[in-house]
């Protein structure tokens, strides 16, 4: 009697078990199979990307591609990548004025953003020489120095920005912050920042309307700021933000 | 004599009983005649509870609005799918619709792949100093090299010319490939080191200077080798990509004319 009692809950337990696998498999269709309207208004987003990224390719100018789907932002022109950064974390900015959101109805996506200039600038201190008279011999002094090297050069701040027309900034923040700098140091950076951040919300004209925060290893965020050009463009392609990958070193020098 | 009440030594009219303001005009004895003589109990006395606690509460929301002033960050999220009105909402007129939309992404693929360079390219960047060789998304050769110095030579004779010793940005193609190239010096080159310009052609060849391979880009830039080796890495050139030895026989093996060269 009780042993068949025990089946009889077994048997009812098996049943419930494949009624509700089968259940789930039944809720997991309709998630597989896209709505082919869907499909379809994805497959027009897709084309009008790639009709801007060959307007990209086919202009003079260098540009940016953010691939948020592989975590990539590249360093592209006509149509070659010069140099690739991992992207460790992508978040999106809106200024707000006192708890009011001044949200910019643009999505980052939907345009190509222009005349992207780094803030603060990187400064080029050119060194003038004015040539003596030929054939005069000109007094012995000491052997020139040697030229200081990029990193000396150029100083890289913690975060920086580049700004592009139109209100878009792409602020470049690296991953980890300087084990060297003490608490204190942090703490006085991190309101500067906030202080900036108030004053840049609180300007009416030429305020950052978006900010797209891109997060990348140190090295790569030092290694952007001394590499990118000029008047730079920049699209922002489909896709969802992976998950972080650990930090990529600079590719490896195969043939050496 | 008797002083006339207005009179202009200023004294006080005489008080009377029947004058009900004089009180009022009377300065009052004790403690309000303190300010006069200790302005620091005045601005005690003026700052009362009452003001204070304005004050804190103006700054209170002070703080409060400038907390919540500034960028709100959240995670970066797609541009929402909007289907828009000319997509069919038919199955067949779909189908026909998606297809097409299929069709139209292979071109523009295409045609964005065929702005890709074909074969190896070289790749100079200029602010670090660095030269790689790539195939596709492959580097087959990261090298240190020299590029321009930035430096600015003011001639201060004859044309008062000036030269800028940067290199170019921009997309370049190997137009000339020479073993043992032999320099053809410039008049910056003498301009420099303050040397008269020679008129003989010949008194402008160099031999050695640029290494064992050039590879001429136009405008009188090239990629050649270098006899200061020691100062790799550095912009120490009037605008030409210097490379060691090694590296440039590696670049050498894999360029061919119209190889592309992209600087930045």
């Amino acid at each position: 009697m009780r042993a068949s009692a025990i089946r009889t809950v077994a048997a009812a337990a098996s049943l419930a078990m494949i009624g509700v696998t089968a259940a789930c498999q039944r809720g997991a269709e309709p998630a597989a199979a896209a709505d082919p309207r869907a499909d379809a208004a994805r497959l027009q987003r897709t084309n009008a990307q790639l009709q801007k990224q060959i307007e990209l390719a086919a202009g003079k100018e260098f540009y940016l591609v953010l691939d948020p789907a592989t975590s990539g932002l590249t360093l592209m022109l006509k149509g070659a990548p010069l140099q690739r950064f991992t992207v460790l974390g992508l978040q999106v900015g809106h200024p707000r004025v006192a708890w009011t959101s001044a949200r910019d109805p643009r999505h980052v996506q939907s345009v190509i953003w222009s005349q992207g200039e780094l803030d603060p600038p990187r400064q080029i201190d050119r060194l003038v020489i004015q040539s003596a008279e030929p054939g005069k011999e000109t007094p012995e002094t000491t052997p020139p120095p040697i030229p200081p090297t990029p990193e000396e050069l150029y100083p890289v701040p913690s975060r920086y920005h580049v700004r592009f027309a139109d209100g878009l900034s792409v602020e470049i923040l690296p991953r980890e912050a300087d084990a060297s700098v003490g608490r204190w140091a942090h703490a006085r950076a991190a309101m500067a920042e906030k202080w900036r951040d108030i004053l840049s919300a609180l300007r009416i004209a030429n305020r950052d309307a978006i900010r797209l925060r891109v997060t990348l290893d140190p090295k790569e965020a030092q290694s952007f700021y001394r590499s990118l050009p000029p008047a730079v463009r920049l699209i922002v392609l489909d896709g969802e933000v992976e998950a972080p990958q650990p930090a990529v070193t600079a590719a490896e020098p195969a043939a050496r | 004599m008797e002083p006339l009440p207005s009179s202009p030594t200023g004294s006080a009219p005489p008080e009377t009983a029947s004058d009900p303001d004089a009180a009022a005009r009377r300065p009052a004895a004790g403690p309000q005649v303190a300010p006069a003589r200790n302005p620091q109990a005045g601005r005690r006395i003026s700052f009362s509870p009452r003001t204070a606690a304005v004050a804190a509460g103006a700054l209170l929301l002070m703080a409060v609005l400038l907390t919540g002033t500034g960028y709100r960050y959240e995670p970066y999220a797609e541009q929402p799918l909007i289907v828009s009105s000319e997509v069919p909402s038919e199955a067949r007129p779909l189908q026909q619709f998606t297809a097409r939309l299929r069709g139209r992404q292979r071109a523009l693929s295409a045609r964005l792949d065929a702005l890709m360079p074909r074969g190896v390219y070289i790749v100079i960047d200029q602010t670090q100093n660095r030269l790689y060789l790539k195939r596709a998304d492959e580097t087959l050769l990261q090298a240190v090299c020299s590029t321009g110095s930035g430096m600015v030579l003011r001639e201060s004779t004859g044309r008062k010319r000036e030269w800028v010793f940067d290199s170019p940005r921009g997309r370049f193609e190997v137009r000339t490939m020479l073993r043992n190239p032999v320099w053809r010096k410039p008049d910056w080159a003498f301009v420099e080191e303050s040397q008269p310009i020679p008129t003989n052609p010949a008194d402008r060849l160099d031999y050695g200077t640029l290494g064992e391979y050039a590879l001429y880009f136009g405008d009188g830039f090239m990629i050649h080798g270098t006899l200061y080796e020691r100062l790799l890495g550095r912009a120490v050139s009037h605008g030409c990509i210097r490379v060691g030895r090694d590296d440039l026989r590696k670049v050498w093996a894999n360029s061919r004319i119209g190889t592309q060269i992209y600087i930045y």
